[in-house]
């Protein structure tokens, strides 16, 4: 490709929102971002850019594999963001630690992945979503749970479900037997890949039997209500995996209170981004959608690596993924379309008009008449005033179009709702 | 309730995996012919006819909610779907074939080593696990005439037989993956849909278990 050509191109896995799908994307993100303050949380605006260092943090190989590096001019290695959880950890980690706790901070930005564009991945894609820093607690997590819920309710989809993992109840389970890493790797992709012949292979493979294999092979079944946990309870007596079981149900029992249970559904054989969650993890689903559009769960070792150890917990929706079932309508068109004539009254009801709340759009072409009737009417707009001689106007709307002066359309102008 | 979408290989698989479904209780109408779309008698799958390497597309994208593929063409991809049963049929393996002149022969110590393939990546990881640098070549099919017309040295494709390999005066010099029809999920249906989907699996749990003990 020439670069004359390449000129007019977007790189692959980008993309250009505008029209009715940039309005729904700004609408699903202020809806978000009020939902979150009305809980308490306070925003924060990070850099786009990091230090690869810092934002390779306790990423995962396919993660650091999907950077976008650079060289900044004095040859030290950047990065454009993967995720927001990092740049969070590391403002928290290194300014916001001795602050009052807990911290409830939310973030709206773009996130630059080097996918594949595939099933709804982007190369540059926006996580609107919240952190909940120095709280452990079954309460903290029931919080953050909460609003994820809420927030897939936000997206108008009649059917919609929170899974509800816990990685310590599987860590617990996993390390009591002592396997070496590949081992375990080989155990965490079969229960992944919920391939029952490749796990009763590699039980078989690394001499495991009895009781321990009955449990591992019941583990991709452990998906359903609070009944879940008590099948779980008998699989395993390590302590520390009945110790994530209690906290799990505690969570739960907390998310019932609030009415949450319907949509919430227990999955505690869900063994992905182990290494890099310590607690509860959940993934939003929506019907009709092959993918999640959010994820999230509890990282206590994460803002350690910046400072003062402290638990967290939060998570991060997708909106572009989000745009593809959320129920959107088309953006409304103006309230009042007019001439951009130099009558003071003229711009003083336009000045009325916006200071009321109504969208008025001013005609910059010198058009009137016909001419602006027919661009006020491509554009949707509710009602125009076609000319204008400074004391009265030709106003047009749905019930055709009539004289009237601008004092009086200064009072009427009150009772066009939006 | 609306039916899952199914999404079946055409070609070497349809009939074997179409007749498995069958004896899972998934019965279809005689007539099938050559529709891309129908359901079974129940209503409960709509079943779709996906060019073999296109399923697991349509199950990652979640525009069908299971699939059958052969391991050779899942693991050539990285899908990100979970597969929860092989189903015994469609049985083969993916090979490292050549004439018979390189039997034996030490492939660390050929440079320049060429290989043609339809499986690139699954090609490259067997080299790049061996520390063998070889180039690999990628073709769409008939990868058996690459060595006869000096494109390249050996191959890697499918064997069932073995039958087209001998025909071309090649051998079969090493097993890299052996493989059979799987059935795959695409990963938000099977937590939205768990219990009909689980209830699919284990109904074609059991047809398999059935067909491995009548041939015991």
């Amino acid at each position: 490709m020439d670069s004359i050509e390449r000129r007019r191109q977007r790189p692959l896995g980008l993309t250009d929102l505008f029209g009715e799908q940039a309005a729904a994307y700004a609408a699903l993100e202020r809806l978000l971002i009020e939902q979150f303050e009305r809980w308490g949380y306070q925003r924060v605006v990070l850099p786009t850019i990091g230090y690869d260092e810092t934002l390779s943090t306790q990423a995962s190989p396919r993660l650091s594999e999907q950077l976008y590096r650079f060289f900044d001019r004095d040859g030290r290695a950047l990065a454009l963001r993967p995720d927001m959880t990092v740049p969070v950890a590391r403002l928290v980690g290194t300014t916001l630690y001795d602050q009052p706790l807990p911290l409830r901070l939310y973030y709206s930005g773009k996130v630059f992945r080097y996918e594949q564009p595939q099933a709804g991945q982007r190369r540059e894609f926006t996580q609107v979503g919240i952190e909940l820093i120095g709280a452990a607690t079954a309460a903290a997590d029931a919080e953050v749970i909460g609003m994820a819920v809420e927030a897939l309710r936000a997206l108008g989809v009649s059917t919609f479900q929170l899974n509800l993992g816990q990685v310590d109840f599987l860590k617990g389970m996993l390390n009591g037997m002592n396997l070496s890493a590949e081992g375990l790797a080989a155990l965490e992709q079969a229960i992944n890949r919920r391939s029952r012949v490749e796990l009763q292979r590699t039980l078989a493979a690394l001499a495991i039997t009895g009781d321990t294999a009955e449990a591992i092979l019941a583990l991709p079944s452990l998906c359903g209500d609070a009944e879940v946990i008590e099948r779980a309870r008998h699989l395993t007596g390590n302590p520390a995996a009945q110790a994530a079981l209690d906290h799990v149900a505690q969570v739960y029992r907390l998310l019932a209170l609030d009415g949450y249970a319907e949509h919430i559904i227990l999955d505690l054989g869900e063994v992905r981004s182990m290494d890099y969650y310590t607690g509860i993890t959940f993934h939003g689903y929506v019907s009709g959608l092959g993918f999640h559009v959010l994820s999230g769960g509890r990282y206590d070792r994460l803002i350690g690596h910046f400072g003062p150890q402290m638990p967290a917990v939060g998570f991060a929706m997708s909106i572009e993924r989000s745009l593809l079932v959320a129920h959107s309508a088309p953006p409304a068109g103006p309230d009042l379309v007019l001439p951009a004539c130099e009558h003071a009254q003229c711009r003083q009801l336009a000045a009325l008009a916006r200071s009321l709340g109504l969208r008025v759009e001013s005609d910059l072409l010198g058009r009137t008449g016909a001419a602006l009737a027919a661009a006020a009417e491509a554009r949707g707009a509710a009602r125009a005033i076609l000319s204008c001689d400074g004391e009265r106007c030709i106003l047009a709307d749905a019930t055709g179009a009539r004289e009237v002066s601008l004092a009086v359309l200064q009072e009427e102008v009150r009772t066009w709702s939006r | 309730m609306e039916p899952l979408t199914f999404a079946l290989p055409k070609g070497r698989l349809q009939d074997e995996v179409l007749a498995l479904l069958g004896e899972a209780g998934y019965a279809l109408d005689a007539d099938v012919g050559r529709r891309l779309v129908f359901e079974d008698r129940s209503g409960a799958l709509r079943f779709i006819m996906a060019k073999p390497a296109d399923v697991p597309t349509y199950v990652e994208y979640g525009a069908a909610a299971l699939g059958v593929v052969g391991l050779d063409v899942l693991r050539e991809g990285r899908w990100d779907v979970i597969e929860p049963l092989a189903l015994g049929v469609g049985v083969c393996r993916l090979s490292l074939a050549g004439p018979a002149s390189w039997r034996g022969r030490n492939l660390r110590l050929q440079p320049g080593l060429r290989v043609a393939s339809k499986y690139p990546r699954l090609t490259h990881e067997f080299f790049q696990a061996q520390g063998i640098s070889a180039e690999i070549i990628y073709l769409n099919g008939s990868v058996e005439l690459a060595p006869a017309v000096g494109l390249a040295d050996l191959l890697v494709d499918l064997v069932q037989s073995g039958r087209t390999l001998v025909e071309n005066g090649l051998i079969e010099l090493q097993t890299i993956l052996p493989s059979e029809a799987v059935l795959i999920v695409n990963r938000a249906a099977h937590k939205m849909q768990f219990e009909r989907i689980e209830a699919i699996v284990d109904r074609l749990a059991a047809a398999v278990t059935r067909r491995e003990e009548a041939q015991a």
